[in-house]
């Protein structure tokens, strides 16, 4: 047995104390050990994601498998069962990437409190890593309900004016979104056969058809709850604009880059991975709200003037996509749409979470986010303007950036499901139109006379070159990505 | 050779007896009651494990006291309870410094532990009436206006509870012939009757009003507010307990009523569902509009009782059944759980009583930064009590949930889950003005010692259990399976 996947999540738990006392003592010194354990987990998760390209798990199968009996008494038991895939490694991947970067990006923009926050990144880290390597319904439910915590006190300490109540709304959302999943996973528990928590005990048991298939449906209800306030799909996303505008722009990176894939990872291991039946049946609902939420995310982004607050809109609209692939799939049998979600969730959080990273300093240096507001940043802050314009034409999915391909995917399944769902290529337009809006407001307009404003360094344009160079090298090699996802998709088109 | 449970009710009652004597004379630590008390309580607890690791059946009340893992965990919570509130009263009630405090503290320990081991109805009233009568006392210790109404309110309301169940006796001696718990049970389930039915819910009203079940809760907010909040914490975490292994024992072996009403309408499991949804609805709202920590704190005890009440509808649903064991491990797990988390709550709540000398929320802004151990406790606590993972209540309200996820009662579990997730509601609102809300004042003081001290032990068992919960879990599993044979 190995125990990357366990040294994976134990390293960052243990790394916050570590990380607290060194920053207490210097803050220096705690931001260049947070920096050093970080790049050590993300080797970790490189490693991994490597080994799952080089030799990807048979349909249905996972590497680097751990199990251990937790808790167990007669009628109960639960065990700590890890193992990855194509669907799960590229996240772990791009998860420890963004921490990384989230701690560089911190280190200007986050002034009070820095032992508690860098050791509140190291327990989200390794409460991520949970989630996505969990392969136990309790398990992953425990590591689930843990990444709130940090993600509530980044919000209520570090956050803007509103900060108290985005906090707030934020943790009763996607706690109460939670609980009612957790009772999804309790009802489908009690009703099986022989009861089981593990993941590919129970897709054993589906592909076998020892589980009645009138049990599917209330789980599936619950699980959809739990998954649509995370993803976010329209109507559960009213926390996600205010969370995004009060949080500090790091904080938003890991909010849009790594807590949202929650959701979509949720969607296709859980819910189509475990109630694949009802999954089918109510496919066409999933797949129109899917529809519904990247319009309605890329309309909305439209209205907004504070520019975090469109990006947070715009990660509404891009989330949708891994919904609409995933079903898309169940509907037409076509991998491609699972394998474009998986894809998408990758770039987005790239994307994305340049977008935001960069609000930071443009509020730091220019004072505000107000688009109105911000003019002639191509004269005044040219550095700036310049990650600015690629990183939007990574979010509008405009070649050579790789989320092009990714969005290419999903609609291409689209298609296949029904030519009908051909109008989703209208939002990559919208998106398009309303980024190329802002940037001819922002970076080619004349800027205000006497208005001085600091460009950034040569060390965070480097730093964002690691978020866009990866987008631009994946359209080349997307099947690092793709090729480990297509047993997974094929696997999840074979449980229906 | 002499069991060591006739061992600890000898110490207790001798400890309990002899304390007041030391009134009598001059010059000593003002502390000394309470450290022997301490010591003898630590002592009672390390008999009372080894006597559950090997029970014996017990001489002189062979047919009165029953030898189980199920009395040994409720034993040892409860005494467990006293020993940390003792503790905690060395700081608290430095000012009276008065032995009689700790004397009535060892009746009542000893109580309840004679009423965790009744097998016999006059066994269980007269435990009950030992625990209960030092408790009116210590809630009017005070000496203050409030305290004294507290004690008041509670010792009527008390009364009238002891006064049912003794009703209830009667009515059951009257119809079996014989106040031997199991011997009673067996008569009501081979001659139902209505008066058998009317014994039974008099038995659930009486007992309600110590576990707190609505609506027999009326008193407790008033009392918890009033009564010093080391003896609040003693009514929520350890005599509530008491009313819990008194309906276990008595109640649950009666598993229906309905041949009584002769109206499947009346099973115990739908009498113990209704209430026990009602109880945690009206806990938690309840609990959101509170002003003052102490009525906040009570509310969600009483929000906490309801979801003990989970597992005796899984029993009573389908006895002997998987589920019926899980439902029953749940209520013994979330009651050691729960004993431990509202302590660690209501200790705090005391810590900060005694420092900043307020109990209104408005205390609580930035107490992170004024009481760091004392905040960090309350989070911990909180945390737990809104089963957030991977705490200590995670667990038992994980179990209890399960045991009727899937069924006639998963309507209960859903709406357990949805009661637990509106109570993070409230402690969230509370961790984010301990640690987001500015304080009224920055300036940093110091914490009780023996708080901290128990607080320690009280957090590590909170995240302890969490994240190792195997051990507790197989104990109360093991008490559950012996009850349901």
């Amino acid at each position: 047995m190995s125990y990357v996947l366990s040294l994976l999540i134990a390293l960052p738990v243990f790394a916050a104390p570590l990380v607290y006392a060194l920053t207490k003592v210097n803050k220096k010194l705690g931001i260049y050990a947070s920096l050093g354990l970080s790049a050590f987990v993300l080797l970790i998760a490189g490693y991994v994601f490597w080994q799952v390209y080089a030799a990807p798990p048979a349909p249905g199968q996972y590497l680097f498998q751990e199990k251990d009996s937790w808790v167990s008494i007669s009628s109960f038991g639960l065990d700590y069962f890890l193992g990855t895939d194509g669907l799960s490694s590229p996240l772990l991947f791009v998860s420890a990437l963004l921490t990384v970067l989230v701690i560089f990006g911190s280190r200007k923009l986050i002034d009070h409190h820095e032992a508690e926050y860098y050791s509140l990144i190291f327990l989200f880290e390794g409460a991520i890593m949970g989630v996505f390597t969990s392969l136990n319904l309790i398990l992953f439910y425990i590591f689930w309900e843990v990444v709130l915590i940090p993600m509530f006190f980044f919000i209520g300490v570090w956050g803007g004016p509103r900060r108290k109540y985005a906090a707030l709304k934020f943790i009763i959302f996607t706690f109460t979104g939670s609980t009612i999943m957790l009772f999804g996973f309790l009802y489908f528990y009690m009703g099986m056969p022989t009861p089981s928590f593990d993941i590919p005990t129970i897709q054993a048991m589906l592909l076998s058809h020892q589980i009645p298939a009138a049990l599917e449906y209330v789980p599936l209800a619950a699980s959809f709850i739990g998954f649509a306030v995370k993803l976010p799909l329209v109507p559960f996303h009213t926390w996600l604009p205010d969370a995004h505008v009060e949080a500090p722009s790091p904080i938003s990176v890991l909010l849009a880059g790594v807590l949202l894939k929650m959701g979509g990872y949720g969607f296709l291991r859980i819910s189509i991975g475990l109630f694949p039946g009802a999954s089918v049946q109510y496919a066409w609902v999933f797949l129109i709200l899917g529809l519904f939420s990247m319009f309605y995310g890329a309309v909305a982004a439209v209205l907004q003037k504070d520019l975090k607050k469109m990006i947070a809109f715009t990660s509404i609209n891009h989330m949708g996509f891994v919904l609409f692939g995933a079903y898309a799939t169940l509907i037409s049998g076509n991998v491609l749409g699972i394998q474009g979600a998986i894809f998408q969730m990758f770039t987005h959080a790239l994307a994305i979470g340049s977008l935001f990273m960069l609000t930071g300093y443009i509020q730091h240096q220019a004072g505000t986010r107000e688009i109105p507001l911000l003019k002639g940043l191509g004269t005044s802050m040219p550095r700036t303007a310049a990650i600015l314009v690629l990183a939007s034409a990574a979010a509008m999915g405009l070649p050579p950036f790789s989320s092009f391909l990714a969005e290419f995917l999903v609609i291409a399944a689209g298609i296949s499901a029904s030519a009908i769902t051909a109008i989703s290529i209208l939002v990559p337009v919208i998106t398009a139109g309303y980024f190329l809006w802002m940037i001819k407001r922002t970076v080619l307009s004349s800027p205000e006379p006497g208005h001085e404003a600091h460009d950034m360094g040569w060390s965070d344009v480097a730093a964002f070159a690691v978020y866009l160079i990866p987008l631009v090298i994946l359209i080349v090699t997307s099947y690092v990505i793709l090729n480990p996802a297509l047993p997974v998709a094929e696997f999840l088109k074979g449980l229906t | 050779m002499i069991d060591y449970l006739t061992t600890t009710v000898v110490l207790l009652a001798g400890t309990a007896l002899l304390l007041p004597l030391l009134q009598l004379t001059k010059g000593r630590n003002p502390n000394l009651a309470g450290y022997i008390l301490a010591l003898v309580l630590a002592a009672a607890l390390l008999f009372i494990g080894l006597f559950t690791l090997n029970p014996t059946s017990v001489p002189w009340a062979a047919s009165l006291l029953i030898p189980d893992q199920l009395g040994g965990i409720f034993a040892l919570v409860t005494v467990g309870i006293t020993l940390a509130v003792t503790v905690a009263s060395f700081d608290f009630e430095k000012s009276t410094s008065n032995p009689v405090y700790y004397s009535l503290l060892g009746f009542t320990a000893l109580g309840m532990v004679l009423l965790a081991y009744s097998q016999d109805l006059l066994m269980l009233f007269v435990s009950w009436e030992l625990m209960s009568l030092p408790t009116y006392v210590l809630a009017g210790f005070d000496k203050k206006l409030r305290s004294n109404e507290a004690s008041v309110k509670y010792a009527i309301i008390g009364a009238m509870s002891s006064a049912v169940i003794l009703y209830a006796i009667s009515l059951a001696y009257g119809l079996t012939g014989s106040t031997s718990i199991a011997a009673v049970v067996s008569g009501f389930t081979s001659h139902p009757s209505a008066l058998a039915g009317v014994a039974t819910l008099l038995f659930v009203a009486g007992f309600g009003f110590k576990m707190s079940i609505v609506p027999f809760h009326m008193w407790i907010p008033d009392a918890y507010e009033g009564a010093p909040t080391t003896i609040s914490t003693l009514l929520a975490a350890a005599t509530k307990k008491a009313g819990f292994i008194a309906a276990i024992r008595v109640l649950l072996a009666i598993t229906t009523v309905y041949a009584v009403t002769r109206s499947p309408v009346f099973s115990m499991a739908n009498v113990f569902a209704v209430l026990a949804v009602i109880t945690m609805t009206v806990g938690n709202v309840s609990a959101l509009t509170q002003k003052s920590m102490t009525r906040l704190l009570a509310y969600s005890s009483i929000a906490q009782a309801g979801y003990i009440l989970i597992g005796f509808v899984a029993y009573s649903n389908a006895p002997g059944s998987a589920a019926a064991t899980l439902g029953l491990t749940g209520s013994i797990f979330h009651v050691i759980n729960h004993a431990v988390m509202k302590g660690a709550a209501f200790l705090a709540a005391a810590a900060v009583l005694l420092v900043l000398k307020r109990a209104d929320l408005r205390a609580y802004d930035g107490l992170g930064k004024r009481m760091p151990i004392t905040a960090f406790t309350l989070t911990v606590a909180f945390l737990g009590l809104a089963g957030v993972p991977p705490l200590s209540g995670f667990w038992s309200k994980l179990l209890l949930v399960l045991s009727v996820a899937n069924g006639p009662y998963a309507w209960l579990a859903l709406a357990a889950i949805l009661n637990s997730a509106f109570s993070l509601g409230y402690y969230a609102w509370l961790i984010k003005r301990m640690y987001i809300d500015e304080p009224e004042s920055t300036e940093k003081v110091k914490e009780p010692f023996w708080f901290v001290v128990v607080f320690a032990v009280l957090v590590g068992l909170i995240i302890g259990i969490g994240l190792f919960p195997q051990a507790v879990i197989n104990f109360a599993s093991s008490a559950a399976s012996t009850f349901v044979g």
